[in-house]
């Protein structure tokens, strides 16, 4: 048994490691036994300028190394710039793959083949295909001032745009305008790709008979391709408006920093090796160049505005308008304000749009109306909106009279004039209230009569109602400040907080005074022992031993009655030598002071003199 | 002490004396000189103004302003100057003379005529706008340090312990309810002291501090605004409509410089 056993288990360590092995053999033979060597060749791109490079890979799967047999093909050269490997295992299968790159510049425009390439490997010897490609002219040169006059003038180079890294196009909406007329125009910045700018100030504007809006600081970005360049274009959406009749020549300018990409030249060719944006990228530096990019001259026409047909109310509005009116109150009584709001809307100088005016303004005062724009979409675009106050004058207006605007259409070029309708209007209790305001100007005429007639100097004003000047023209020292800015008042509130400051203090000392009974004993000790000892003081200077040590007694009864909280006339001889020691001295002249009052003691004055010494330091010491 | 000194002591104090008297007498004669050519000058400019003569009496009463101000001297240049069609002007300095004396009938009403002539509609103040306009702001800074005082002082100085304790307290809860109250009424009036007032006839209001910024629209003459910050010759205003843009320096003036 312990033999089968033993056996059995070599069995299956034996099938482990052949299962190990198979792997082994698997991964690493199978794959070598599929590695057939493949040749292949490309060029990247297949068209490119005679002033650019294109990418030239020889690609080998299956080997570690190899070395190509490059041709001469007239008119090309091949430079090396790299090699690179590729070891790829993608679900379970593995391939192997070098790659060659060559930089192929060509020195001829036309077709070109870079005939197949013999390779060798360890394996053998491969042959690529043959690669056919284009060589084209300069992208610079190709542009000719003739390109521009066919074609979409936006993607097309205009006369001296391909030599520059940078232009500017001006493009307005129209060539001729009317004397004020907004036109929308479009200012354009094109920068090469590759190339970073820094603007140095915002488009401006040179020439005469033209004004430019205020262009907004953040241009839109986009990317353009023009003859199949690519640029980084801003753009700024703004209008001008012409200002003096007759023809105008315009440009606009920029001033802008532009970091350029510096290339490495080749030093065997002297010429650029990375003309490529990829390689540049990678491989350039920056430099900074100042660079004023200009438009080139436009011929703009600044049209007079027809005298023909012009309106009297004419403010000089040029555009495509819409009129909007409405009013409240509408229900109202005599003498109340009405406020008028108008709206012109649309495309134009709105600079120039003042508010409409009421067909008659008989019977009604008005106001002076205020306004606000209100920008909507581009240039020149949105709503102008007036507020107008009005009272009617007389009672018995029933409306608001049709209220008309005028402007100068461009695209018609005729002058228009839109009217909003007259709005009803509701007036209550205008008889009553008439009547009522008849009186009181009747009255007044009679004052203003009375008046007259009493002072013939004086003047009817022109604003009636007012009342009447002041006569006294009281201290002229008042100031327009507030108090707390004034010197007086802030020594003032000082000098108060100060009192209050103070104030709280005492408050404090008396409430903790007040709060503790013990501060309030030891004051009134101290207190009484300043009497008592001026009166020991009297009898000593005296030499009366009877008041002397009367008031030694007193004192003592007092101090030691505080402290012990006892009334200090019923503490006798008994209670000191109780309740002090054998040798304080205190008992002593209590002792001394007893047999004084009743045996009629004696004493020099050396020792009253000593007495009140030791009294005076014994009761402080109690303090 | 020697005779000579003891008159010369004597004789001193009575010239020092004699020389103070001097100079009462001589600035006293001065500064009453002052008052009556200042009295007639404000005398002849309302003269003027009777007379129709508004320039003259605008002139004159200018003259005096510039040394100093009064209620009635602010009143009487806004007269002058709503008589002379100078609307701002004249809303500026009755906004001057209320602020010295809120609760002037006269001032206030020639205030709201001038505006209702023209068309310088206000919104309606609410019931606490009514309230802190009861006062002008010195009025409630009084009031409320008076308060104050008298807060701490019954806080500080108790008349009595214990039988007027409550009466104390209720007193002083009093105050303090006046003092807040008042602190209230000056803070409102202190934020309408920095208005001002557009004294040109045609303000333009624009989106930038410059001269060729577009024009957000004209504000009308007269309109209360309040400044923000200033740059150059321009001032950020906000009016009493909420529209907020950069306004000429001139053509605005600030109702309390302080």
């Amino acid at each position: 048994m312990k033999r089968n056993k033993y056996f059995h288990e070599h069995r299956i360590l034996l099938k482990g490691v052949s299962i190990v092995c198979f792997m082994l053999f698997v991964f690493t033979a199978v794959p070598l036994l599929h590695a057939a060597v493949e040749v292949s060749a490309d060029i990247t791109p297949r068209s490119f300028p005679i002033d650019r490079a294109a990418a030239f890979n020889i690609t080998v799967k299956g080997v570690r190394s190899f070395q190509p047999d490059m041709p001469e093909v007239d008119g090309l050269q091949f430079h090396q710039r790299g090699k690179s490997s590729q070891v790829e295992i993608i679900n379970g299968a593995y391939s192997s793959s070098v790659i060659l790159t060559y930089l192929v510049q060509a020195e001829r425009i036309g077709k070109f083949t870079i005939p197949a390439i013999e390779v060798n490997t360890k394996d053998g010897t491969a042959m690529t295909k043959e690669v056919i490609f284009e060589v084209t002219a300069s992208q610079t040169s190709a542009v000719t001032p003739q390109a521009s006059s066919s074609g979409n003038p936006a993607a097309r180079l205009r006369s001296g745009e391909g030599q520059k890294l940078a232009f500017l196009r001006v493009l307005p909406a129209k060539d001729k305008s009317y004397l004020g007329e907004v036109v929308p125009v479009q200012i354009k910045v094109y920068f090469r790709d590759g190339i970073k700018p820094n603007l140095n100030s915002l488009p401006q504007l040179h020439g005469d008979g033209y004004v430019l809006q205020q262009l907004g600081r953040e241009p839109v970005q986009t990317r353009e391709h023009v003859n199949n360049i690519p640029y980084s274009v801003l753009t700024w959406d703004s209008a001008f408006s012409g200002i003096k009749e007759g023809a105008h020549d315009i440009s606009m300018e920029i001033d802008t920093t532009l970091l350029l990409p510096e290339q490495r030249r080749s030093t065997s060719l002297g010429q650029s090796m990375f003309n490529d944006p990829f390689f540049s990228s990678f491989f350039s530096s920056y430099r900074e160049k100042n660079v004023k990019v200009a438009s080139p001259s436009l011929g703009l026409t600044v049209l007079p505005l027809p005298e023909e047909g012009r309106p009297a109310g004419f403010s000089g509005a040029i555009g495509d308008f819409h009129l909007s009116v409405s009013a409240s109150p509408v229900e109202l009584a005599p003498g109340d304000p009405i406020t008028l709001n108008m709206t012109v809307s649309g495309q134009g100088n709105f600079d120039r749009v003042q508010a409409p005016k009421l067909s008659t303004e008989k019977g009604w005062k008005t106001y002076t109306p205020s306004s606000e724009f209100l920008k909507d979409g581009g240039p020149g675009q949105g709503k102008k909106v007036f507020e107008q106050a009005l009272v009617a004058k007389d009672p018995a207006l029933k409306e608001i009279p049709a209220i008309e605007f005028n402007y100068f259409d461009p695209a018609a070029a005729v002058y228009k004039t839109l009217t909003a309708k007259p709005i009803a209007l509701t007036v209550k209790g205008a008889v009553a209230k008439a009547v009522d305001s008849v009186v009181p100007k009747n009255e007044q005429a009679e004052k203003e009569q009375k008046t007259n007639a009493e002072s013939v100097q004086e003047v009817e004003p022109p604003l009636g109602g007012l009342a009447p000047l002041k006569l006294n023209p009281e201290p002229m020292d008042q100031k327009l400040s507030p108090l707390f800015t004034r010197k007086w008042f802030q020594i003032l509130l000082a000098v108060l907080l100060l009192a209050a400051i103070i104030a709280g203090i005492m408050k404090n000392r008396a409430t903790r005074y007040a709060n503790n009974p013990r501060l309030q004993r030891d004051q009134e000790m101290k207190h009484l022992l300043g009497l008592r000892m001026a009166e020991i003081d009297t009898a000593l200077s005296a030499h009366d031993t009877k008041g002397f040590l009367a008031s030694c007694r007193k004192t003592i009864q007092e101090q030691l009655g505080l402290v012990w909280n006892v009334e200090a006339a019923a503490i006798t001889l008994a209670d000191l030598k109780k309740r002090l020691p054998e040798d304080s001295v205190l008992l002593g002249v209590f002792s001394a002071a007893d047999e004084s009052a009743y045996g009629g003691q004696e004493l020099s004055q050396q020792q009253m003199q000593e007495f009140s010494d030791h009294l005076k330091i014994e009761l402080e010491a109690l303090i | 002490m020697s005779f000579f000194t003891q008159t010369f002591i004597s004789q001193f104090r009575v010239s020092s004396i004699v020389g103070v008297c001097c100079c009462l007498l001589f600035f006293g004669q001065n500064v009453c000189a002052d008052e009556k050519a200042q009295e007639d000058r404000f005398q002849s400019a309302a003269s003027a103004y009777s007379k129709g003569d508004y320039k003259k009496a605008i002139e004159e009463f200018e003259l005096l302003a510039g040394n100093g101000l009064s209620v009635p001297l602010l009143y009487n240049l806004g007269n002058s100057y709503a008589q002379d069609a100078q609307i701002g002007k004249a809303i500026l300095n009755y906004e001057r003379a209320l602020r010295l004396a809120p609760g002037d009938s006269d001032i206030r009403g020639n205030l709201e005529l001038v505006r209702k002539d023209q068309g310088l509609f206000q919104e309606e103040q609410t019931l606490g706008q009514r309230f802190i306009a009861l006062l002008g702001l010195n009025q409630w800074i009084a009031m409320a340090t008076i308060a104050s005082v008298l807060f701490i002082g019954i806080m500080l100085f108790p008349l009595s312990p214990g039988r007027i304790r409550s009466s104390r307290y209720g007193l002083a809860l009093c105050c303090l309810c006046v003092s807040i109250t008042a602190c209230s009424g000056a803070i409102g009036q202190y934020q309408q002291w920095h208005d001002g007032v557009v004294v040109a006839s045609d303000a333009r209001l624009r989106v930038s501090p410059f001269e060729s910024a577009a024009s957000i629209g004209t504000i009308q003459e007269g309109r209360l605004l309040r400044p923000g910050k200033i740059h150059k010759k321009y001032v950020l205003v906000v009016d009493e409509a909420g529209r907020s843009g950069w306004l000429a320096a001139d053509a605005f003036e600030a109702i309390a410089n302080f």
